[in-house]
């Protein structure tokens, strides 16, 4: 299984086999010698070692149970709760704020901004990725300035490429005074919803595919150089040396940047924030927008709590649907 | 970088040359489309108001200040440079917090089989895939009843729980690719768990640390989420992202405050950029390409 997922998948498929021979860890060796009383002098020692591996774990596992598990499992909790950030004791609502997710317009909304946002970029993003990748992959300077230029953004973080953004396609904006002074009207990137929602899936996919493109250029240098000049010996051209040769052994990359994208996208709420504000008239609010801004703004933490746990629970079924279904095409690989 | 050979023999003469040009023209839209952004963001950080609306490309040289940048360093609100630093620490804070929490756990679950530490690397796995913004809400929750609300410790606390998945996923895969034969020798030598891991495994860990650190690094640099609603405008504590928030959120139409503050907060990480680009890339993606 070559260059597998970052997925717990990836990490166990480097395990060595036998777990018996795990059986004593250290500390094992010291009680076996003594002849007279091996079970209490081994005994000791496996409490020695069980004691130290604690120490070892114990920070990890609390930082992890406290602010990650605990939270998740409270967050279910506080979706039935009208929680309102302040008071201690929450009241339990059943499943109102579940019921009143259903027939939120906001909602609604956010959940076909969201949609659009994260089909449209992360097709746009892989697409442009993959082709950017195949175009670089080669030595020489030139490889090297053009992948730093496509990334650079990810270092910059969204909320800078929002602002920035903001002040190129806004309405006095940069653009605006190109085409004004050009005798042109200015374009509504950011005033008419449907512009705004194209501004933010293209903002997004500027600042995010220069990490597709590093991720492909990387596995496509794991594919072998001598099966694509063997392709090419044989007369194959270059389009059917991608479909035949490098299309199918990149198959591993492929789900790993599906899926990184995908999850990235359904989260995306600071480029919205500095970006459009989930404006005009709130039309261009993602589902993370509304969690963060709406359910802050109002108060209304408990039915914030409702739509993270709806968020989660897409995040988590994409991520296993598509896992599952690249599974089959990566076995083709491995084959 | 050993990739595909660029020179098809068979090609002919012009059908190649075609290729290649078509080749450059593609990568040298890309580039403007990408650099044009980061030209508007520093000419612009110079000129007025009325040049940057009526001339954004334009570069007036008659005319360029320095003024605004520095109204932007020296805004009375709050100070950049006091952003940078706060910024800094927390990344170097959260940077060794999530080392020492992290790297002894990866060393016990590398090198067991059971059960229980398979499920509990589950457990931290499953952190890549939560948005830290489904975790604020009942984060808040729990930062409360532990009075950790609105300091430091809490966001320091939960920061460093943000980056424990990618700590654990690189670490993790990095230890089980160390022999097992420097533990067995460590012990033999009379040292422990604890001892065998600091002054044996640890010291051998360098790539696999570089590379989270980088990775943290930018995270913390560029997260905004957290330190806006953990330490909120109250806390009078502001990161980079933070404070820019604040400058423009006001005045999002005067673009001699945007443009400034914008170029001020990305510098830093511009510079750290330029100089660490090949660790950061390949940082990337040891993460997600295993050979």
């Amino acid at each position: 299984m070559p260059g597998s997922t970052p997925a717990p998948g990836g990490v166990r498929a480097g395990d060595r086999p036998g777990p018996a021979r795990e059986a004593r860890p250290a500390g094992a060796a010291p009680g076996s010698g003594t002849g007279g009383r091996p079970s209490t002098g081994r005994g000791r020692a496996r409490l020695s070692a069980f004691v130290s591996q604690t120490v070892l774990l114990a920070p990890a596992t609390v930082l992890i149970s406290v602010f990650m598990l605990l939270p998740i499992a409270l967050a279910a909790y506080l979706s039935f709760t009208d929680w309102n950030g302040l008071t201690p004791d929450p009241r339990r609502v059943g499943w109102a704020n579940y019921a009143r997710l259903l027939q939120d317009a906001d909602v609604g909304h956010a959940a076909v901004v969201t949609l659009v946002v994260t089909l449209v970029g992360t097709v746009a993003c892989n697409a442009a990725g993959l082709a950017l990748a195949v175009l670089l992959n080669r030595s020489g300077r030139l490889t090297g300035l053009l992948r730093a230029v496509v990334f650079y953004p990810y270092v910059i973080g969204p909320i800078i490429i929002g602002f920035l953004w903001s002040a190129i396609l806004g309405a006095n904006g940069a653009i605006a005074g190109l085409l004004t002074s050009a005798g042109h009207s200015p374009l509504p990137f950011l005033s008419d919803p449907t512009w705004a929602v194209g501004s933010i899936v293209a903002v997004v996919v500027w600042s995010q595919f220069g990490v597709n493109v590093v991720l492909y250029l990387a596995g496509l240098q794991t594919i072998p150089v001598s099966l694509v000049e063997a392709a090419r010996m044989d007369g194959a051209t270059r389009w059917q040396v991608f479909r035949s040769v490098t299309w199918p052994m990149l198959a591993p990359s492929v789900t790993v940047n599906l899926v990184l994208v995908l999850v990235g996208l359904l989260r995306v709420y600071e480029i919205v924030l500095a970006l459009t504000g989930g404006g005009p008239a709130g039309r261009t609010s993602t589902f993370a927008f509304l969690i963060l801004s709406e359910s802050f703004r109002t108060n209304h933490l408990g039915y914030g709590a409702a739509q993270a746990m709806t968020l989660t629970v897409v995040i988590g079924a994409l991520a296993l649907a598509i896992t599952a279904l690249r599974r089959r095409a990566e076995q083709a690989v491995s084959a | 970088m050993t990739g595909s050979r660029p020179t098809p023999p068979q090609d002919g003469g012009s059908g190649h040359r075609r290729v290649i040009s078509g080749r450059t023209a593609v990568l040298a839209v890309i580039a403007l489309v990408m650099l044009i952004p980061a030209y508007l963001l520093v000419v612009n950080s110079f000129k007025s108001q009325q040049d940057i609306t009526q001339e954004p490309f334009g570069i007036p040289f008659g005319r360029l200040s320095l003024g605004h940048l520095r109204e932007a360093l020296a805004s009375p609100d709050f100070s950049l440079l006091r952003a940078y630093l706060v910024t800094a620490a927390f990344a170097v804070a959260v940077n060794v917090l999530s080392l020492l929490v992290s790297g002894p756990a990866a060393y016990v679950i590398a090198r067991s089989l059971r059960i229980r530490h398979r499920v509990l690397l589950g457990c931290f796995l499953v952190g890549l895939f939560i948005p830290s913004q489904v975790l604020v809400i009942p984060v808040i929750f729990v930062l409360k009843s532990l009075g950790l609300m609105g300091t430091v410790a809490g966001f320091l606390a939960f920061e460093t729980t943000l980056t424990l998945p990618i700590s654990m996923f690189l670490y993790v895969s990095y230890i089980k690719t160390l022999p097992r034969q420097l533990d067995e020798a460590a012990r033999i030598d009379g040292a422990g768990p604890i001892g065998t891991f600091w002054r044996i495994i640890f010291p051998l860990m360098r790539p696999a640390v570089a590379t989270a650190v980088i990775l943290h690094t930018i995270g913390v640099w560029t997260d905004f989420v957290n330190p806006q609603i953990i330490l909120g405008p109250g806390s009078s504590l502001y990161t980079v992202t933070t404070s820019v928030y604040a400058a423009i959120g006001r005045y999002s139409t005067d673009f001699t405050v945007v443009y400034p503050n914008l170029l001020m907060a990305v510098v830093p990480v511009l510079v750290f950029f330029v100089l660490l680009q090949r660790n950061i890339v390949s940082g990337l993606t040891s993460g997600a390409v295993k050979e």
